[in-house]
């Protein structure tokens, strides 16, 4: 009924408990705190270290290398894509920009029709989403509280007639310092690391960070326990930890779940585990305004451009656009070139509005073991997606000037100013790819999705692997396909959808 | 007989240039010297590789303005060299390992065959301009990540924030830059 660190431990450790729950994040928390709630004894393994608002400080340097997967480096293995995930007991809840958004219905349709995927209909997750929106405080964005980077798209949108419309978030207490994405300071995010993760601990759930999980343990297709390592800050291996249970769930998201699968070499007799990776990736397109923009302080995120959003299954338009925003690091890391030329961009810092194209994509990427045993991501952006991060920064580019830019710059290489939005039609866009342009990807999804024929899916509707008694995965690795969104409502409430059968299973 | 892909084949190259550059790095790291005030101090870097790592700064972090604090100043190769300490092994090896590479097979880029560090100015800009457009996308992302390593060392100190006209955290400091 604790949160411990595992630096603190050790030689060889042996625990027994009902559940393991690897990952603290949005679906482990709810898996840790559904289990405690029903009785079961249950512990929850975290990679990364436990910090709370007191240890978060605003500071790029400290909180990027603190917060994120190999210290914000993390890349798919072309190194063209950055990939920002999250360490630590909160998992990504901490450093995420608290964006609310359900699972669409016509994305649940689909995983019906087409994934057999069953009992997870808008209707039957209602509940779930329910609940959650209720434990976190879930509402609209006061417009009060909208910055001037959204509301410039909202101008641009507006002017241009295209859809769009004010978020959700889970904050309560904002004080609209702008840091969201280095943790929260006045401890206002109703995330993991505030509200459930205590709710777990007070149920009873004991929670050991700086504990990295190294194998799921199984025989005769029935999970046995976790082989897991307890490491100090610098990484060292101080204890060797081995937990009997019957049950054990992945909560360690896309990317970690997915490679603990394969290295624990869980049946896969179709070969589906960490395939089908998806994650949004997505493009930034800034523009420099004659007024300044600020657009670091505030809420990063209060608006979003849905015009070219559509959820159909090989839709032409698969692109949301919302708003993104950098402190000097971040901003300084994606502007293209370097000296003085880039300096002298920099100085603009205050004027720049920057949206952000993120796709809805179809591409399939793989994670799979690296060196050292470290997962990592291959991902190549197939043709249709490739257009469609062309059409989204061309998309970004005209919602810009339409909200009054005096030029748009995107950060390719070359770079690509624009003046007006004239211009835009004399571009030729197919700069638009990866490696030509920065991109970033925030939501790892899909690589041990659900479903109810083993063929075509890792864990059946109720979350627990095919073959593997015990095993269940609870983060958005269940995901079919991409979900065009915010995953974290999502990810909240699908674990708490499938808690039942996770008791159920750890009853037995 | 199995298919050769595109991507097989660029990654091929890359992988080539990369252990290229491991010999090269290898054979030549001799003519290095570290400033005295850095000997014994550093806890990743070599005297090579503090001294490429420098000169690669001095053109990424280059000002545009008399205004802008330099590198030295804002400490950035040592700020570099204390991050690497707990990056993943494998993401420090690479770091290391392109270092090599801007050194000693960089220049060919920009058609010169000298190492970096013998270049000028104009060059070494050339040199750092032919890796952020190569096609190899091994070549153009690792220039990238340095870049942004780079200017982690350099905008995290709070001298540079005026530049941006960056207010900086909202709370008062804690630690230290």
């Amino acid at each position: 009924m604790s949160i411990r660190s595992g630096s603190e431990l050790r030689g060889q450790v042996n625990l027994q408990c009902d559940a393991v729950v690897v990952g603290t994040g949005a679906g482990g928390s709810i898996a840790a705190r559904e289990l405690a709630r029903a009785g079961a004894k249950v512990i929850a393994v975290e990679e990364g270290a436990y910090c709370t608002s007191a240890d978060f400080n605003q500071r790029e340097e400290q909180m990027l290398p603190m917060l994120f997967q190999d210290r914000g480096g993390r890349t798919t293995d072309d190194l063209a894509i950055r990939v920002l995930q999250g360490r630590g007991v909160g998992g990504s809840t901490v450093h995420n920009t608290n964006l609310c958004k359900r699972t669409p219905d016509a994305i649940l349709d689909l995983w019906h029709d087409r994934y057999h995927v069953t009992g997870m209909r808008a209707v039957e997750l209602a509940p779930a989403f329910e609940t959650i929106e209720r434990d976190l405080s879930v509402a609209e964005i006061p417009i009060a509280m909208r910055n001037r980077n959204n509301d410039i798209l909202r101008i641009g949108a507006e002017a241009l007639g295209w859809r769009g419309g004010q978020l959700k978030h889970n904050r309560v207490g904002c004080q609209g310092s702008g840091f969201c994405e280095l943790g929260c300071v006045y401890n206002a995010k109703q995330n993991a690391l505030k509200v459930v993760i205590p709710q777990a601990v007070l149920a009873g759930a004991d929670v050991l960070s700086d504990v990295r999980a190294v194998k799921v343990l199984h025989n005769a297709n029935r999970v046995r326990g976790l082989r897991a390592e307890a490491i100090d800050r610098e990484g060292r291996i101080v204890a060797e930890i081995t937990i009997d249970a019957p049950v054990v769930v992945l909560s360690a998201s896309a990317v970690g779940s997915a490679a603990l699968a394969r290295a624990s070499n869980v049946p896969d007799k179709y070969e589906l585990v960490g395939k089908r990776l998806r994650m949004h990736p997505g493009g930034v397109v800034a523009g420099r305004f004659k007024d300044e923009v600020c657009g670091d302080k505030g809420i990063p995120q209060s608006y979003e451009c849905t015009e070219h959003l559509s959820f159909e299954e090989g839709s032409d338009r698969r692109v949301w656009i919302t708003t993104a925003f950098a402190h000097p690091i971040g901003t300084a890391s994606v502007l293209p070139g370097f000296g003085a030329k880039h300096m002298s961009m920099m100085r603009s810092y205050r004027h720049f509005s920057v949206l952000t194209a993120m796709l809805h994509d179809e591409s399939m990427g793989e994670v799979y073991l690296g060196s050292e045993g470290r997962p990592a991501l291959r991902y190549e952006m197939n043709r249709s997606d490739r257009l469609q991060l062309q059409k989204g920064l061309r998309a970004c580019a005209e919602l810009l000037f339409a909200a009054g830019a005096e030029e748009v710059v995107i950060p390719a290489t070359p770079q690509v100013i624009v003046k007006s939005r004239r211009d835009l039609d004399r571009i030729d866009w197919s700069f638009g790819k990866p490696h030509s342009v920065p991109l970033t990807a925030v939501h790892p999804m899909g690589t041990m999705p659900m479903g109810d024929d083993p063929r075509s899916s890792v864990v059946n509707s109720q979350g627990e692997h095919h073959q593997l008694r015990g095993l269940f995965v609870a983060d958005g690795s269940l995901f079919p396909t991409s979900i065009g969104g915010p995953p974290q409502i999502s990810i909240y409430a699908f674990a708490q959808h499938l808690s039942p059968h996770i008791i159920a299973r750890a009853r037995h | 007989m199995s298919r050769v892909s595109r991507r097989g084949v660029l990654r091929g190259i890359g992988v080539g240039i990369l252990a290229l550059g491991g010999v090269a790095a290898l054979v030549r790291t001799s003519g290095y010297e570290l400033p005295a005030h850095r000997r014994g101090k550093l806890r990743v870097l070599d005297a090579a590789q503090f001294t490429i790592l420098t000169a690669i700064a001095s053109r990424v972090c280059a000002a545009d303005a008399s205004d802008a604090p330099s590198i030295e100043e804002t400490d950035v190769v040592g700020f570099v060299d204390s991050f690497a300490v707990s990056m993943p092994e494998k993401m420090k090896r690479d770091l290391l390992l392109f270092l090599s590479v801007i050194e000693h097979v960089g220049p060919l880029f920009a058609k010169h065959v000298d190492r970096f560090t013998s270049l000028g100015l104009s060059s070494q800009d050339a040199v750092l301009s032919a890796l952020e457009a190569n096609d190899e996308g091994l070549l153009r992302g690792g220039f990238a990540g340095l870049k942004a390593l780079l200017f982690m060392g350099y905008y995290r100190d709070p001298r540079t924030w005026p530049l941006l006209q960056y207010d900086g955290p909202t709370i008062s400091q804690v630690g230290s830059p």
